[in-house]
């Protein structure tokens, strides 16, 4: 953890982590005999599921709850359906999760399903949904807004994620053939990528804008590279989908690539994982493998009371049990020890204002977390700018009173949501 | 599918480890080089009512801890600095009753009762102040409070003297060199400059106090002494000597930048500071007072709500087409 430098005169200072010059291939972890996949859609119990336990599924085969679902999943390994529950976000949102036995004649060896891909969105968007790094062809090929810029982020989103940066140093050639693919299929006239300003890539771009970004969090994150690359205004509450710019991994990129050259989808996963004292591994692993299995491959011991993070230390979200799958979306998993935890407190905001000054984005927090606490949802909006609030997490990174800030905002957004609804 | 009970809970999962306790345990660091020469030159009187103001500030809090059946609150040392900038305020002479009573108000009145740390709108330490300075005013003439005392340098309240002798008349007592290194009369914490001085500029560089309002804080004193100075040099002293007397390097340093009741955003901390000055030397050079800082600080206090709406515009907002 990153601690207050003595002298603090000026902004603390948060650097992403850089990836190690020549990486070495990341450590494998093999397939494990129960798969967990997501499927983000609640069980209706008054419908016959498409699928139930004991069903036997291939290798690439497309998995989705009902005649009429939008949602998919595809399985990795070929075995059967174990169990279908239901699995609840941190905000009670509802969604479903699939075990699959993998039957373990197979090896990972084995060719997945091939599909019949054409130049289309809509045709990529039937397959490649879940590929590594969870390309967002839902939101390209939705429609109702047009993408008429797609930015490729070869620079990791949150601190100490390396994954796009591992990505962008081994398959720098498989990004620009991705590229390209992707302006096949989605026709959209711009793509840019950025990369981190130390970082040594430089030309064969045709026709791809190149962003250099700062080193410093959060330099990288959606909301920053418009407005210091793009030179557009987020505005408040809304998604870079919304006004026209979509954001790909550098992974998804990548894993883009393969599937049109394969003509089938890949499903092993680059993760960045954080031990208890920081040291730093990485590890490819099937979509499905739970956490656990690869904390014991890397060997760290998780503990009871130990907090596994999922998708960095500012802006990601916890898990309640090791058996939570890896992701599509999965760039790094980190574990803290209980002892280093940082505490919370129920203290009130003493104004001093060092939220103020380290917000990229200018929301006066200490006023604003008063009309949170007050659940003043409407007025925290109207008046304090709830809605320009991009969770970057520094408020409650340096908080002098431990309020955990981004908490309040994120329940008074859900709140807000909800009461808007209700209107 | 649960085996281990792991915690739970939002981003960020990072804090840069500063806490109430730290900012407040620094800002009384800050204050010790005043205060111990402040001991040193006003002996043993000085450290009883150092310690009676510091230790009594808690005491009140964890009384209406204990009344209010709130969870007990002294151990982030709010109280504790309170009671410590009060006891700077004071004369070495002060009775006991004086120390409690002004620290009931400081603490009970001027904080607890508006709710606790951070809810106060006013600088306890002033409300306090401000209470004793009305209600008892002899005890805050520094000229009656030292009359047993022998001083090896002009011992004349440097304020009083320049409010009832005019500047032509004390031109002479008080040289730059004795008011910046204490000699000179006054409460028991503001006398020593240099200390002062030493110490903001220790919690700016830590990040404790905003220097925007140190800054122009001083900038105000210099500009509008100087001012009235030009205008008028033989009913008006120049910036030195209201810079360097008086409560003036305490106001600058640790009373006008006290957290809540102090802006935070830059341009509205630079006008508070500033008027904040241009009200202390209004105060002096126009008013009954011969040190305003206390009631100075305080209408600004009331004036920092207000003009710490002066903010940037967050992102995106007012934005129809981007």
């Amino acid at each position: 953890m990153i601690k207050r430098s003595f002298f603090t005169l000026s902004q603390p200072r948060l650097i992403y982590d850089s990836v190690e010059p020549d990486p070495k291939e990341p450590e494998l972890i093999p397939i494990p005999p129960n798969l967990i996949l997501l499927l983000n859609e609640p069980i209706d119990n008054t419908r016959q599921a498409l699928v139930k336990k004991g069903d036997a599924v291939e290798k690439g085969e497309k998995l989705c709850l009902y005649n009429d679902s939008t949602e998919y999943t595809i399985s990795p390994v070929t075995g059967t359906i174990g169990t279908i529950d239901t699995f609840a976000d941190d905000f009670g949102n509802t969604s479903t999760y699939l075990i699959i036995k993998n039957d373990q004649n197979q090896t990972s060896q084995i060719d997945s399903a091939t599909y019949d891909l054409k130049d289309d969105i809509i045709s990529a968007d039937q397959y490649l949904r879940t590929l590594p790094g969870a390309p967002p062809l839902k939101n390209i090929a939705r429609g109702d807004v047009k993408i008429n810029t797609i930015v490729i982020t070869c620079a990791d989103t949150d601190l100490l994620s390396t994954t796009h940066q591992y990505a962008m140093l081994k398959f720098w050639d498989l990004i620009k053939e991705g590229a390209q693919v992707l302006k096949k299929i989605t026709k959209v006239p711009k793509i840019c990528i950025t990369i981190p300003e130390n970082s040594n890539i430089h030309g064969g771009l045709d026709s791809i804008l190149l962003f250099k970004t700062a080193l410093e969090y959060p330099s990288n994150l959606p909301a920053m590279v418009l407005k210091d690359h793009l030179n557009m205004v987020l505005p408040a509450g809304k998604t870079p989908e919304d006004i026209g710019v979509c954001f790909i991994t550098a992974e998804a990129v990548v894993s883009l690539a393969k599937a049109y050259k394969t003509k089938s989808v890949s499903f092993e996963k680059i993760l960045t994982v954080i031990g208890k004292q920081g040291a730093r591994y990485r590890v490819k692993a099937t979509i499905g493998t739970p956490l656990g299995k690869i904390f014991k491959a890397v060997r760290i011991l998780a503990n009871d009371q130990d907090r596994i993070v999922i998708g960095g230390p500012m802006m990601g979200y916890s898990t309640y049990t090791l058996n939570h799958p890896v992701q599509p979306e999965m760039d790094i998993v980190m574990i803290q020890d209980k002892n280093i935890i940082p505490e919370v407190s129920d203290d009130p905001c003493v104004n001093c204002g060092k939220c103020l000054r380290i917000c990229p984005t200018n929301v006066p927090v200490n006023i604003l977390v008063r009309y949170l606490e007050a659940d003043q949802y409407e007025e925290a909006a109207d008046k304090y700018d709830l809605d320009s609030c991009i969770e970057c997490g520094l408020c409650a990174y340096v908080c002098t009173a431990k309020i955990p800030l981004v908490q309040y905002i994120r329940l008074g957004k859900h709140e807000l949501l909800k009461l808007r609804a209700d209107v | 599918m649960n085996n281990n009970k792991l915690t739970v809970s939002h981003a960020p999962f990072w804090h840069d480890g500063d806490s109430l306790f730290k900012m407040n345990l620094n800002i009384m660091l800050a204050a010790l080089p005043a205060v111990i020469f402040g001991i040193i030159q006003f002996g043993i009187p000085a450290l009883g009512v150092i310690a009676l103001s510091l230790s009594s500030a808690m005491v009140w809090e964890l009384i209406m801890n204990v009344i209010s059946k709130k969870k007990i609150s002294i151990g982030d040392l709010d109280s504790a600095l309170i009671g410590l900038l009060f006891g700077m305020m004071l004369p070495a002479t002060s009775p006991w009753w004086l120390v409690i009573t002004g620290t009931f108000v400081a603490v009970v009145i001027g904080k607890i009762i508006f709710g606790g740390i951070g809810a106060n709108p006013f600088n306890p330490a002033l409300i306090g102040m401000s209470f004793l300075m009305l209600s008892w005013k002899v005890f805050f003439d520094f000229d009656v409070a030292y009359i047993n005392y022998e001083f090896n340098f002009t011992a004349l309240a440097p304020l009083a003297a320049l409010k009832f002798q005019g500047p032509a008349a004390i031109a002479d007592f008080f040289p730059l060199s004795d008011l910046i290194m204490g000699k000179q009369v006054g409460a028991i914490g503001s006398t020593f400059g240099l200390g002062l001085i030493l110490g903001g500029v220790y919690l700016i560089l830590r990040g404790y106090i905003r220097w925007e309002i140190t800054v122009s804080f001083i900038a105000g004193i210099i500009v509008t002494a100087l001012c009235f100075s030009l205008a008028n040099p033989d009913a008006y002293a120049g910036p030195v000597i209201h810079l360097f007397s008086g409560y003036t390097l305490m106001g600058a340093f640790f009373l006008a930048t006290e957290n809540s009741s102090s802006p935070s955003n830059r341009i509205p901390m630079f006008l508070y500071g500033f008027f904040a000055a241009v009200m202390i030397i209004l105060m002096r050079n126009i008013g009954v007072y011969e040190d305003g800082t206390v009631l100075a600080i305080l209408l600004l206090n009331v004036v920092n709500p207000l003009i710490d709406n002066i903010r940037p515009k967050a992102l995106g907002k007012g934005v129809t087409n981007a």
